[in-house]
């Protein structure tokens, strides 16, 4: 037997020292695994034990200037099925069959699925949502959230917008208030073992959504209804294509009313409005037909202004001072310019007239001449001066830009050309606020529907503002377009919207749509009204009007219709 | 017929038992056997926190790993009572026989074990399931105490090593068939009894290099090994880093002071099988990082009272016992929380005295007996 030596002893130290050298490493390594890289790690524990479901947040209403609400929310189920813990798996097949219309194939499909949640329907009827919950069935989830309702269906429809699956705005205000009205969606986190089973002793914890605020505009749901009435009647009688109504103040720019007949249903947006089969579609082909109908025309679309354009070939001469009220033009009918000859619309002349009369007779000669007299250089000058090269800034996604010649490209013929309105394209938006700008005394306004936006208790969140730029024409300028114009209504081509007792400023345009061959019309009218201080602008676009097709004709004793309606609403006189 | 050469009979010591100083001179060491209890309680509390949901969802008892945890501590206990009571100079003459029973034992399981997750480690008497690997590193413990301190030979060459460990190649090439990872405790508890037996230095630094070059073709014979590296270097990465990422998770959300006991989201199910190699990550989860630390610092104290015990032994024979009883829990400590915290590559290491394990828990506490009654002869 041997004995337990000094060096026996020595060297079971060393092993000792060393098991306690590694044992302090590994405390080491814990403290790092524990203390700098824990947030790390317990990250991703959570992430991996919570099971996280969305709360939608109540989406902003949108209200009219009366306070009247044209976009509201209303409560929807959506129906989920939690796969481990479905214990009668016929029953719930068999329900979801019976309550959600489903096919047996697809709801067995949805309830066998291996996941943490499936969601079944979403957008299900509060009542619907009820009834399943009564059945009392394990595994079935019966969230409530908020769908988008719109109370007037069809008002509006271009300008509103409505919203996705998941709440987003698609199209109008809807998208363009996005962060106003969308809110911040709440959370339910529950904690699960790893097979998906939720821990009751831990509970749920929630994060309460936060609701979007209201928007507050100003668009008149009773102007806009009347506008729409009468864009309406109008359509059918001339059989036209589609009509715009635009009705702003052009003092400020806030839009009251914006008409794109025909409108479409808000509450079933991919419902195409003509009675179209949509089954027979491709899906880009089903994509065009939708975009096509949801197309604002007064803002997602240029045209040619035509005559209308003539307003500011006048403001502009007027205020280079090439032109004077007084100053005498003849007119054979046609102007010859280069080699050209263009034809005034009567063939026969005007005959000698003033500038005044030249406009109330909506003479292109004396409008060439205008032009021909401001040359290229000054007549762009205007262009930028009175904002026509930019787009308006209308609170409106999808704003069309003006099509304008280059300006280096801009000879004598298409100078004659511009000068009557046409060669080139606007949107209906830019004219009613370049027109407005002009005969406002001179400020440029930027047109828009966004008035507040309040929360729902009614406190004040904020108040938009938007650019003005004062000055584009002259005090003087803007009051005698404002005298033109009113001679126009009263006296010239205008006359079929007079309103006895009321001072009506205007001009009527009929132009022709590319191709020419086509024989297709553009009739217009625009209008504003009281002449000394204008509070109502109209716009009023019938596109391809069948039989009499002059703006004249058929556009102006539209917007005199509307302003005999609407102006006592609005309390405007004079 | 080789092996048995090696193998000194009990007649050829039997006159050594009689020599007086090795009659009981002192009281056994409670501080040791105070550690002991302690990890004991503690280990069987936590098993029962971490157990109890894979309890519920596969047998259909909170308390069924616990109870059975709980046979075998009272068993373990019996164990240690008798151990620490015998004189280990007796048991010692025993210990070739207990080598041969160990090596037919670890036979027997090739041939009729159970497997379970794939691997083949359980003999299964009636209700009862026993695993001959934790009792082969008991008798290579007191073999080699035994064949060292018996030895004749003067001579402290590498052949006298090299002999030693050819006797314990058989029991390494037999448990390391389906537990690479106890053969590898059998095989660093017998380099250390070699170590502190021999007076020399140099040459071990010689076997550390030649281990260390041995572990690097081990590991480049087989893809599935360099695939275990990789693994360990990128434990995200890959779908077999699923239960050492789970343990990080486990430990990394314990923080300082951890979420208190019972309170552990990951041995719901995330980490696989959590009583087993992994639960010392939900002791971090649970008690955070302070819990952690007294649960090393017990263990550090225990590995410090195996160290007295064996420096304060009379002669050779108890104190490679101690040694041994000291290698086998600190390289288990150490193995164990290296894996969990992924500092090595993973393998299959338990917790002594915490993990779930009956065989593990009888065994162990019956060393500790041993310890126990190498410490009543102290001098």
């Amino acid at each position: 037997m041997k004995k337990n030596r000094t060096y026996h002893k020595k060297k079971t130290v060393i092993v000792f020292a060393a098991c306690i050298c590694m044992l302090l490493g590994l405390v080491g390594r814990m403290v790092y695994l524990m203390v700098f890289q824990s947030d790390y790690y317990a990250k991703k524990a959570e992430e991996l034990h919570e099971r996280e479901r969305d709360i939608k947040a109540a989406r902003g209403k949108i209200i009219d200037a009366n306070g009247t609400v044209l976009a509201a929310n209303k409560t929807v189920c959506t129906i989920s099925v939690i796969h481990s813990q479905i214990t009668d798996k016929d029953a719930v097949i068999a329900m979801l069959q019976k309550e959600l219309g489903l096919d047996e194939e697809t709801a067995r499909k949805r309830v066998e699925k291996v996941s943490s949640i499936e969601r079944v329907k979403t957008n299900v009827e509060k009542e619907v949502g009820d009834r399943i919950r009564n059945y009392g069935l394990d595994g079935v989830k019966v969230d409530e959230d908020f769908k988008r309702y719109y109370p007037y269906d069809t008002l509006a429809s271009k300008v509103l917008g409505f919203t996705g699956g998941d709440n987003q705005g698609i199209i109008g205000l809807e998208v363009m208030y996005e962060d106003v009205l969308k809110g911040i969606d709440g959370k339910i986190l529950t904690t699960t073992d790893a097979r998906g089973v939720e821990l009751d002793e831990i509970g749920e914890s929630r994060v309460d959504p936060v609701s979007g605020y209201n928007l507050h505009i100003s668009l008149d749901r009773n102007v806009q209804m009347y506008a729409e009435q009468a864009a309406k009647k109008v359509m059918e009688q001339k059989q036209a294509d589609a009509v715009s109504i635009l009705l702003m103040n052009p003092q400020n720019g806030e839009i009251l009313a914006m008409v794109n007949t025909p409108e479409f249903d808000l509450n079933e947006p991919f419902k195409l409005n003509t009675s179209e089969d949509t089954s027979g579609m491709t899906d880009k082909e089903k994509q065009d037909a939708w975009n096509g109908m949801w197309r604002n025309l007064c803002i997602n679309d240029t045209y040619e202004p035509g005559s209308t354009f003539k307003i500011i070939t006048a403001a502009a001469g007027l205020e280079e001072g090439v032109v004077t009220l007084n100053d005498t033009f003849s007119c054979p009918g046609y102007k010859v310019v280069e080699d050209r000859r263009i034809h005034c619309h009567k063939r026969t002349g005007h005959g000698g007239e003033t500038f005044l009369q030249g406009a109330m007779n909506s003479c292109n000669p004396v409008f060439i001449e205008v032009g021909l007299r401001l040359g290229v250089d000054n007549y762009y000058k205007y262009f930028k001066q009175f904002g026509l090269m930019e787009k308006t800034g209308i609170d409106l996604p999808g704003e069309a830009a003006t099509i304008m010649h280059q300006k280096k490209n801009v000879g004598q013929v298409e100078l004659a050309t511009i000068s009557f309105g046409q060669s080139f394209q606007i949107t209906p938006i830019q004219l009613a606020t370049t027109v407005s700008s002009i005969i406002n005394g001179g400020t440029r306004v930027t047109p828009h529907f966004g008035v507040e936006v309040r929360d729902d208790d009614g406190k004040l969140i904020e108040t938009l503002a938007y650019e003005k730029k004062k000055h584009i024409v002259s005090q003087e300028t803007s009051e005698t377009m404002q005298y033109i114009l009113e001679n126009v209504v009263s006296g010239g081509s205008g006359k079929n919207a007079y309103i006895e007792g009321r001072t009506i400023g205007g001009k009527t345009a009929t132009s022709q749509t590319l191709p020419r061959s086509a024989n297709r019309y553009i009739s217009s009218f625009l209008g504003f009204t009281p002449t000394d201080n204008p509070q109502v602008l109209g716009l009023i676009v019938i596109h391809d009007p069948q039989g009499v097709y002059y703006g004249g004709t058929i556009a102006a004793p539209v917007m005199k219709e509307i302003f005999e309606n609407i102006l006592p609403y609005l309390g405007v006189e004079g | 017929m080789e092996l048995r050469r090696g193998f000194p009979g009990p007649r050829q010591t039997g006159s050594d038992c009689l020599q007086k100083d090795t009659e009981p001179k002192r009281q056994a060491d409670e501080l040791l056997l105070i550690l002991v209890l302690f990890l004991v309680v503690f280990g069987l509390i936590i098993l029962y926190s971490t157990s109890a949901y894979n309890g519920r969802v596969k047998f259909d008892d909170p308390a069924y790993y616990f109870k059975k945890q709980l046979f075998a501590t009272a068993l373990g206990l019996l164990g240690m009572y008798i151990s620490s009571c015998v004189d280990y100079h007796w048991l010692a003459k025993y210990a070739p026989w207990g080598y041969l029973a160990s090596l037919l034992l670890s036979l027997a399981v090739l041939f009729f074990g159970d497997e379970y997750n794939g691997s083949k480690r359980w003999l299964s008497i009636g209700p009862l399931s026993f695993q001959p690997a934790e009792f082969a590193k008991v008798a290579v413990i007191l073999l080699l105490a035994y064949v060292i301190s018996n030895s004749k030979s003067k001579k402290n060459g590498l052949l006298s090593m090299g002999k030693i460990m050819l006797l314990i190649l058989p029991i390494v090439g037999l448990v390391g068939t389906n537990n690479l990872s106890t053969a590898i405790i059998i095989l660093g508890i017998a380099v250390i009894l070699i170590f502190v037996s021999n007076p020399k230095y140099l040459p071990f630094i010689w076997i550390g290099g030649l281990g260390i070059a041995f572990v690097g073709i081990f590991l480049s014979m087989e893809s599935y090994r360099l695939e275990r590296l990789a693994i360990w270097r990128d434990p995200e990465k890959y779908d077999k880093g699923f239960q050492t990422i789970q343990g990080l998770y486990a430990i990394g959300s314990g923080g300082i002071f951890g979420k208190g006991l019972g309170s552990s989201l990951q041995k719901l199910g995330f980490v696989p099988e959590a009583q087993n190699d992994m639960i010392f990550s939900i002791i971090c989860e649970e008690t955070g990082l302070v819990g952690a630390c007294i649960l090393i610092l017990v263990f550090g104290l225990l590995i410090w009272r195996l160290m007295v015990i064996a420096t304060h032994a009379t002669d050779l024979l108890g104190a490679l016992i101690a040694i041994g009883i000291m290698g086998h829990m600190a390289i288990q400590v150490i193995l164990n929380i290296a894996v969990v915290t992924n500092t090595i590559p993973n393998t299959g290491i338990t917790l002594p005295f915490i993990s779930y394990g009956g065989t593990s828990v009888l065994f162990l506490l019956s060393e500790m007996g041993l310890a126990l009654s190498v410490s009543r002869y102290q001098k």
